[in-house]
């Protein structure tokens, strides 16, 4: 998937480069524009991450404001982790989010086989379905969800939260798992059956390998799903603190009267590294399988 | 795009899959139902989890549900009342509506504008600069809707923000504002969120089109004499129309859905009634009245809303090729 990508970019640096030197000495107005663009876009685009983390390790934050850190420390981490709770609430949101990852990819892989490998009738229909489910508001199932898993007696509990975040993760998995499948050549599926394998041996040694590299990015993205859900952890959990994921954990640095900003921020740092760090190993997979999916179909 | 078309490039190998599926029902019955069975377990998860709450919340929209309804899970059939009330209401007409509405589309304009304008800008970089640049829009990217909320919340805190702060020393103020208690400017801080959220995803989806776009036609237009202007309005933005029909029509969803961002604000969840959006008066209806069944009958109408806006993208792939 990234392959094409970054070949198309450097097929297209080296006339840009090749025209650009002769246009730097002509066009000097022109450069100073764009320079400005590039530092007002880099300021634009950085700036919260940068004022997030000055926050986070400025002893002072909130008391006086200065761009970097007035006053070092590490406190706000340490109160953060130890006094704050927020220890407990990243070990939920951890295994509410694998828990999602390892269900919802192996439900995603299996019907994107189906939707990718198999012409059967209504095989349109399910794609549909697919689609259009994830247009649905969220906001507009938490009613009926909140419901559902009140009546399953769930409510407050971890796994409650993981069975509506695999419904949640599922259609994307499906939609974007079946583009890398559909990417794995027919051949080598054909020369395993002349080689006398079954389809599950066919499944287990040809696609499941070639397919990985997918199931690694759509993971990481229902991974991030999890991770940063809000409201159905605000309606589900309740008052069981114990069970706060981090995305919810946060509000219990709110005051009533003042917050504290400088926990505030470290917090919110930690929630941010991970899906940064994930966000960055993925970003031009994602980003060729949204567009193929979107587009292509 | 042609250059990510090419990567998955179904229409090829289309009819190829086919006849193995074919070939594989001549021989069991098992073979002839092995999509189904892969499909079934993703098939319940969805219908159980997506599908029947979807139903269940068109029931309740008819039923004045609150707490005794929850616990005892009786009916209780008020017609068509809710949708009635909050159609008629005051409220959807001269708050809830326009911010939704308006937002979503000021929100569009505004993302796309600046996406497209970003992707212009990286596709001009060399190598290095392209780098760093789009290194700096995937981490405005990745930062999580919540706790992207709270960084704006802190800049523009009342009392000790940033944003007051510098205000003041440039002399631009005498004392602090607290910018969320007015509509116009809880609002504008919500674009400026959104926006800083949701452009990567153009940018880096309009860049993919751009190197797509055969240099010939831009040389050919730059012969016959169009500037640079002329030459992306009218050779390159055509070229992309497809791109940016995904791309509109996926933001005007995302932006129509805006809850986390509104809902995390000072006042914006339900004490400050001038800032509701549909997502957010739903939500503050049935958790914080408990009026499940009005704030039902609002959840529809935002789904209705936003379905309209999927027949329109779905039609728009559909006219693409086949599935």
């Amino acid at each position: 998937m990234s392959a094409p990508t970054t070949s198309a970019a450097r097929a297209s640096t080296r006339p840009a480069a090749a025209s650009r030197r002769p246009a730097r000495r002509a066009l000097r107005p022109g450069q100073v524009g764009k320079g400005l663009a590039v530092a007002g876009l880099l300021f634009f685009t950085l700036f919260p991450a940068y004022w997030m983390l000055v926050s986070a390790l400025d002893a002072k934050a909130g008391a006086s404001t200065s761009f970097v850190p007035a006053d070092f420390t590490l406190d706000n981490f340490r109160f953060v982790l130890t006094d704050g709770g927020f220890a407990t609430f990243l070990r939920n949101s951890l295994l509410v989010a694998l828990a999602t990852v390892l269900v919802s990819s192996f439900l995603a892989l299996l019907a994107s086989v189906a939707v990718a490998r198999f012409r059967f009738r209504l095989r349109t229909q399910v794609l549909l379905l697919v689609l259009v489910v994830q247009m649905v508001p969220l906001e507009a199932l938490v009613i009926p969800l909140f419901v559902q898993v009140r009546d399953l007696g769930l409510l407050g509990q971890l796994s409650g939260l993981i069975v509506v975040y695999v419904a949640l993760a599922l259609p994307f998995g499906i939609w974007m798992l079946r583009g890398f499948v559909a990417a794995v050549p027919v051949e080598l599926e054909e020369a395993a059956y002349l080689d006398g394998a079954s389809w599950g041996r066919m499944f287990r040694s040809i696609l499941l390998p070639l397919v990985a590299p997918g199931l690694v990015a759509t993971s990481i993205f229902s991974f991030i799903t999890a991770w940063n859900e809000f409201v159905f952890a605000l309606t589900l959990l309740g008052g069981e603190e114990q069970n706060y994921t981090v995305a919810i954990g946060l509000r219990s640095f709110f005051g009533q009267h003042s917050n504290d900003w400088g926990s505030i921020m470290a917090a919110s740092t930690i929630i941010t590294v991970p899906v940064m760090v994930f966000f960055i190993l993925v970003q031009r997979r994602l980003a060729g399988g949204l567009t193929a999916g979107a587009v292509k179909g | 795009m042609s250059s990510t078309t090419t990567v998955t490039a179904p229409t090829g190998s289309g009819h190829q899959p086919g006849s193995v599926g074919g070939r594989l029902a001549r021989k069991s019955v098992l073979a002839r139902w092995r999509p189904w069975l892969l499909l079934a377990p993703a098939l319940l998860v969805l219908a159980v989890l997506l599908l029947w709450p979807l139903i269940r919340m068109g029931m309740f929209s008819l039923q004045d549900y609150g707490l005794p309804e929850i616990v005892s899970g009786e009916a209780n059939w008020i017609g068509l009342g809710n949708y009635t009330e909050a159609l008629t209401s005051e409220q959807l007409r001269t708050v809830v509506l326009p911010n939704t509405v308006l937002f979503a589309i000021a929100s569009v304009v505004c993302t796309v504008v600046f996406g497209t304008a970003v992707a212009v800008l990286l596709a001009s970089l060399g190598r290095v600069w392209r780098v760093i640049v789009s290194s700096s829009i995937m981490a405005a990217w990745a930062m999580p809707a919540v706790t992207g909320t709270y960084v704006w919340v802190w800049i523009f805190d009342a009392d000790r923000g940033v944003f007051n702060h510098v205000l003041q020393s440039l002399g631009l103020q005498d004392q602090p504002v607290n910018w969320f208690t007015d509509r116009w400017s809880f609002y504008a801080i919500v674009l400026l969120n959104i926006v800083h959220h949701g452009f990567p995803f153009v940018a880096v989806t309009v860049l993919a089109g751009l190197l797509g776009v055969p240099k010939e036609l831009l040389e050919a237009a730059e012969i016959d004499g169009a500037g640079p202007w002329r030459r992306f309005f009218s050779v390159t933005v055509p070229q992309l129309r497809q791109v940016f029909a995904v791309v509109v029509i996926l933001s005007t969803i995302w932006d129509f859905k805006v809850f986390a961002q509104v809902y995390l604000m000072p006042g914006g969840a339900g004490s400050n009634r001038e800032v509701l959006n549909l997502g957010v008066w739903s939500y503050v209806e049935s958790f914080g009245q408990n009026r499940y069944g009005f704030g039902s009958a609002i959840a529809v109408l935002l789904t209705v809303l936003l379905l309209l806006v999927t027949v329109v993208y779905v039609r728009t792939i559909l006219k693409e090729e086949e599935l």
